[in-house]
């Protein structure tokens, strides 16, 4: 009783301005509340629920919730569901590498070199209006770019450079690779020009006052100051490419599976519980690979 | 010296580097004026309009059967239509309470951002489980708009978030304390502050949520949206009547950010303009 009495004498609040800190707060939170509610329901509690069916049991055409792990052993002894899970991976560190190299020196161009502010601007938005085309229409324009009959293999056989047509652009993995390293490498250029139009010019003159080369100046000052930049490309690359199944479905002529690929057929044949752990599957991938990132660079203070 | 042959070679390889970007897109454009006996390939045989009327309706029906565009394209619109209204209210209130220090903001601020990280066919799986669960009906305008709000609002709230930081609290507390209402103060000093964040993020929610695909997938129930509908061909054979609609639907998304451009542009010389008169 008594305890409960200094309790509720503590918590008064004596000055005004402790009085409005209480309001702001509770303001805050009721601001918060519908947001939060929201991402509670339509995300957490759907996510909760694929991990919850990954045990239940599944049927032939239908699934009860049973619990069970049989979905789990029959997909870890899975030659096909193994070789997803390293079909993944390959592919998301293949094109993850690529972005980078690929956008790296583009962002290093228009965040250091161009002085131009609206040159600057321009050529940023230049490299974001494909991003304003539906993603659909861009994974399919590269089949007419790739094909047997496409634009590279007509130009290559008009130079004289093929006799033959390449076959191997398209419906492979070769065309997958470059369709995501295309799609996605505007989101690595992006937060890399953010970095490196951050640096103060003046530091890199200094460098290059006191006699350091170009490459040195990359290293010391340019590379370091720029890594956050690519640490957030990478997250946001590594997201969108390890939950990807339609490059791969409409690119690789069925030869590439990746585990999105694997949950959208497992659904299709109504295989709920092997859909799940697939799912769940990918959820721990992508777990770590954000865990990773966000151990080398607090996003929040990048922002 | 050395930044003399550097600065060319990036100047020449972001020039490459554009044509990669660009390429497929303009194949495909070229590819679309195909004539009615060409196929979705090179050589170009005539040119002509055919698969535009094809697209609209407006041939006679022949081997292709037409896409599926019409209703779609209107569930589509007004997907994202409800979609940027939600998702932008949720991202005002959310950013506005982030002004405050209070506990728990940093778990918080990651529980929202996590929905643009997490991808579109694990919610997508989720939201369709759950729905089978609770035996509710699926449908674009249910759950699969819920899912699109969870993609779209963290993009608003970052947007938002970022005006806010840059936004001085102290106008809006004198406004206050010269006894201007609340209501006023909203409408005069920080609705006119915060509006171009307001209008970016119903762009992004908007064209975000119109492309949307993966989520869309497994929670649109029975009518399909507009990137189902273009999903659909992709497991038959293509015909150039798909590359005439990448054609409009990227004119259309160009349409938008052409207003988007308009509406800023006259908002902040207007904005300018109120500021020329202060000084004077």
């Amino acid at each position: 009783m008594s305890a409960l009495s200094t309790d509720t004498h503590f918590a008064t609040p004596h000055s005004p301005a402790e009085l409005r800190e209480k309001k702001d707060r509770r303001r805050a939170i009721s601001l918060l509340t519908p947001g939060l509610l929201w991402m509670f329901f339509f995300m957490v509690l759907p996510m909760a629920m694929v991990i919850y069916v990954s045990f239940w049991t599944q049927t032939t055409f239908s699934v009860n919730s049973t619990l069970t792990t049989a979905s789990w052993k029959h997909f870890l002894s899975s030659a096909t569901y193994l070789s997803a899970i390293w079909t993944t991976l390959r592919i998301w560190l293949i094109v993850l590498i690529s972005t980078v190299v690929v956008g790296y020196p583009v962002a290093l161009f228009i965040g250091l070199f161009v002085r131009n502010k609206t040159l600057q601007t321009a050529l940023l938005v230049a490299c974001v209006i494909p991003f304003w085309t539906s993603f659909l229409i861009r994974v399919i324009a590269w089949r007419p770019m790739l094909g047997t009959e496409g634009a590279i293999n007509v130009i290559l056989m008009k130079l004289g450079i093929i006799s033959e047509p390449l076959t191997f652009l398209l419906f492979s993995e070769f065309s997958v690779l470059v369709g995501m390293t295309q799609i996605y490498c505007v989101f690595m250029v992006g937060p890399i020009t953010f970095m490196l139009g951050r640096i103060d010019i003046s530091v890199i003159e200094a460098a290059r006052d006191l006699g350091a080369s170009f490459g040195t100046i990359f290293r010391r000052i340019i590379l370091p100051l720029s890594l956050p930049g690519v640490i957030v490309g990478a997250i946001f690359v590594s997201v969108m490419v390890l939950g990807e199944f339609a490059t791969a479905a409409s690119l690789s002529g069925r030869k590439v599976n990746l585990l999105g690929n694997i949950i959208v057929s497992q659904v299709g044949s109504l295989k709920w519980a092997f859909a799940a752990v697939a799912g769940v599957v990918l959820t721990i991938i992508i777990t770590a690979v954000i865990a990773l990132a966000l151990r080398l660079v607090d996003l929040r203070k990048e922002m | 010296m050395e930044s003399r042959i550097l600065r060319p070679t990036l100047a020449l390889y972001t020039a490459c580097f554009l044509l990669f970007l660009y390429g497929p897109m303009i194949v495909l454009a070229i590819l679309s004026f195909q004539s009615i006996d060409g196929g979705p390939q090179f050589p170009i045989r005539d040119w002509s309009i055919y698969w535009y009327e094809h697209l609209l309706g407006l041939a006679e029906t022949s081997r292709v059967s037409q896409l599926p565009v019409g209703e779609s394209l209107i569930r589509s619109i007004v997907l994202a239509f409800m979609t940027t209204v939600v998702s932008t209210v949720l991202g005002v209130m959310s950013a506005e309470a982030f002004r405050t220090k209070f506990k728990g903001s940093g778990p918080a601020f990651y529980l929202i951002i996590l929905g643009m990280m997490v991808p579109g066919v694990l919610v997508g799986l989720g939201m369709a489980l759950l729905s089978n669960t609770l035996d509710l009906g699926r449908a674009w305008w249910g759950t699969s708009f819920v899912l699109h709000v969870v993609y779209t609002y963290p993009f608003a709230f970052l947007v938002m978030l970022a005006i806010f930081n840059r936004f001085d609290r102290t106008v809006e507390e004198a406004s206050l304390s010269l006894g201007v209402s609340p209501a006023q103060t909203f409408r005069r000093v920080t609705f006119p502050i915060i509006f171009p964040g307001v209008l970016s993020a119903m762009l992004f929610s908007f064209t975000l949520s119109y492309d949307e695909f993966a989520r869309t997938l497994f929670t649109a129930g029975r009518d399909l949206t507009l990137p189902l509908a273009i999903y659909g061909t992709f497991s038959v054979e293509i015909y150039p009547n798909l590359f005439a609609f990448g054609v409009l639907t990227t004119l259309f998304s160009f349409t938008l950010l052409v207003i988007y451009g308009l509406l800023m542009k006259r908002f902040t010389s207007k904005a300018s303009r109120y500021k020329g008169q202060e000084d004077a």
